[in-house]
């Protein structure tokens, strides 16, 4: 169970700060999701985490010691920071083939991990005729190489497709429900939403707020979407038990103030067909609102 | 050691640019020493090559590694600033976050293949040399020592330069910047600078790996420095330069 803990860690850039007194901790069997738009000082955080960034000031360890100084690396941190690093003439089975070498890896292992992030097929293909997608795989699988007890993926999901995107969620729950650490960065609220446990908000390099996810999002505002052929009917009846109710089409409402289940038993009672009823994803943007107070940052996508 | 030295050589090994090179290296080889062989005493050109009857003549043909030379340097360049053309650099440092270790193992195994460039020149050279020989029935004027040292030196000028090249590549992080570097440097800068400075033409490093490879003089009829000289000047520059990189790798981010 490895243990990532960040302390103080700030980082200049010539005049630019990029990360500003940075902490957080996060143990095993946990997602936690570094959250922030473009600039915020995700990457850079995480580059620090690894060694590949220097640190002005602050640590940044991994099991209470620097990357650097782990002694085989590859057997503690997954990481896929880059998606477009690999030699464009090497193919998938040759890349992965050199980093078991650098990690004293069995050169089974490659054949192993494109398995499991499913590129056997195109393991002899040159990765320069990968699409962004495959490369993410390609670099997944790079990661989970050595079997490491914890994975540090930026932006893990650009170029995946909708399917690509829930194979990558589900490895990662299925990462920390074994027990490991996953520190996860994206820009896009809605993906981590569906795959953290807690979030760390940055902007402007600075961490505006860490809560598990389950916090954040307690007494956020809920909104039920509902299609129904009865939108009025419905929307008096809702009105009539305290909901807000806005009616954003001739058959489709919005509510809040009532879970998915009691707008659906309400409607059933009083008879009305209900053709879509579907709860907002949109909780942790909410929350971002309620909790910072802030507008939105510049770039942060829904 | 061990693990960075075997996935840079898996590196070399598994990237196409490589035997590129080293094909281009043989096949330049070919050309110089097929042009060399028509044009030897066909009287004054721009260039004038005596005939393969004299011994000039036949240190011209057998001499012609300097282009395997450059390559093995060239390659050097590409082996570190193509990790960061290609993004590969942050996979490296992850595996081998001591990045001394890394650079270490690249110079270790670009010389080794520095080493092969040379031999692939001197073979090329020699083979083509001698069969011009047999084909116009000439004696073989040098002896079989002299060609076995500057087989040798070519090789050693060869590896020496692709550390060189490693560290040029490591310090400027840039492909395009340190291929260009050593080109202008060994193409134009030794020449221009040896027609100002002649007495110390012999100990600019391509002049020196030259003079390793048996070229026994330069423009102005400079004469090349001794071998051991030669070898020491070219190893001095690469260490020295191996040291710089070292030195400022270890603290550069890679971002």
């Amino acid at each position: 169970m490895a243990t990532i803990a960040v302390d103080g860690l700030t980082k200049h850039f010539g005049p630019i700060l990029a990360v500003d007194d940075l902490s957080f901790e996060i143990g095993g069997g946990t997602v936690l999701g570094l959250l922030g738009p473009n600039g915020a000082g995700k990457t850079t955080t995480l580059r620090m985490l690894v060694g590949l960034v220097e640190p002005t000031s602050g640590t940044a360890t991994i099991n209470g010691g620097r990357y650097r100084d782990l002694a085989d690396p590859v057997r503690h941190v997954g990481a896929v920071l880059e998606a477009s690093g690999f030699y464009p003439g090497r193919s998938a089975h040759d890349h992965l083939r050199v980093q078991a070498a650098a990690g004293g890896l069995p050169a089974k292992r490659a054949d192993e991990v494109l398995e499991l992030v499913g590129l056997t097929g195109a393991a002899d293909r040159r990765v320069g005729g990968y699409s962004l997608g495959m490369r993410q795989r390609l670099g997944l699988a790079a990661a989970l190489l050595g079997d490491p007890e914890a994975l540090i993926l930026d932006e893990p999901t650009n170029g995946l497709d909708p399917e690509g995107v829930r194979w990558m969620r589900e490895l990662l729950r299925g990462f920390a429900r074994e027990g490991r650490t996953v520190l996860v960065s994206s820009h896009i609220l809605a993906e981590l939403a569906l795959t953290v446990d807690s979030v760390c908000i940055l902007d402007h390099g600075r961490l505006i707020t860490q809560a598990s996810l389950e916090d954040l999002t307690k007494g956020a505002r809920q909104v039920v979407r509902v299609r129904s052929p009865r939108a009025d009917e419905l929307r008096m009846a809702l009105v009539g038990q305290g909901s807000t109710v806005r009616s954003i089409a001739a058959d489709r409402l919005e509510v809040e103030g009532s879970s998915p289940e009691e707008v659906g038993t309400l409607a059933a009672s009083l008879g009305i067909p209900i053709f879509e009823i579907s709860e907002d994803a949109s909780s942790l943007e909410d929350a971002f609102f309620r909790l910072t107070g802030a507008a939105l940052p510049e770039g942060l996508a829904r | 050691m061990t693990r960075p030295i075997r996935a840079e050589t898996l590196k070399l090994r598994t990237a196409p640019m490589t035997w590129g090179l080293l094909g281009a290296a043989a096949g330049v080889t070919v050309l110089l020493d097929v042009l060399i062989g028509i044009r030897a005493g066909a009287g004054k050109g721009r260039v004038e090559i005596l005939p393969l009857t004299t011994l000039s003549g036949q240190n011209t043909i057998f001499t012609t590694t300097q282009f395997a030379i450059l390559l093995a340097m060239v390659l050097g360049v590409l082996v570190a600033a193509g990790e960061f053309r290609h993004g590969t650099a942050t996979a490296t440092a992850l595996v081998t976050p001591r990045r001394h270790q890394v650079l270490v193992a690249k110079a270790t195994v670009a010389g080794g293949m520095g080493l092969v460039f040379g031999l692939v020149g001197v073979v090329v050279s020699t083979g083509v040399g001698l069969a011009f020989l047999a084909a116009h029935g000439d004696a073989l004027l040098l002896s079989v020592g002299t060609l076995l040292r500057d087989g040798a030196g070519a090789c050693l000028g060869a590896g020496l330069l692709a550390v060189g090249g490693v560290a040029v590549g490591s310090l400027l992080r840039s492909q395009v910047a340190g291929v260009v570097t050593v080109l202008v440097w060994t193409l134009a800068g030794e020449t221009g600078l040896g027609a100002l400075f002649p007495s110390a033409s012999p100990y600019f490093p391509f002049n020196a790996a030259r003079s390793l490879s048996g070229v026994s003089s330069f423009a102005g009829e400079t004469a090349a420095a001794q071998f051991y000289v030669a070898a020491l000047t070219v190893a001095a520059v690469a260490i020295v330069l191996a040291l710089i990189a070292a030195e400022t790798t270890v603290r550069r981010d890679i971002s």
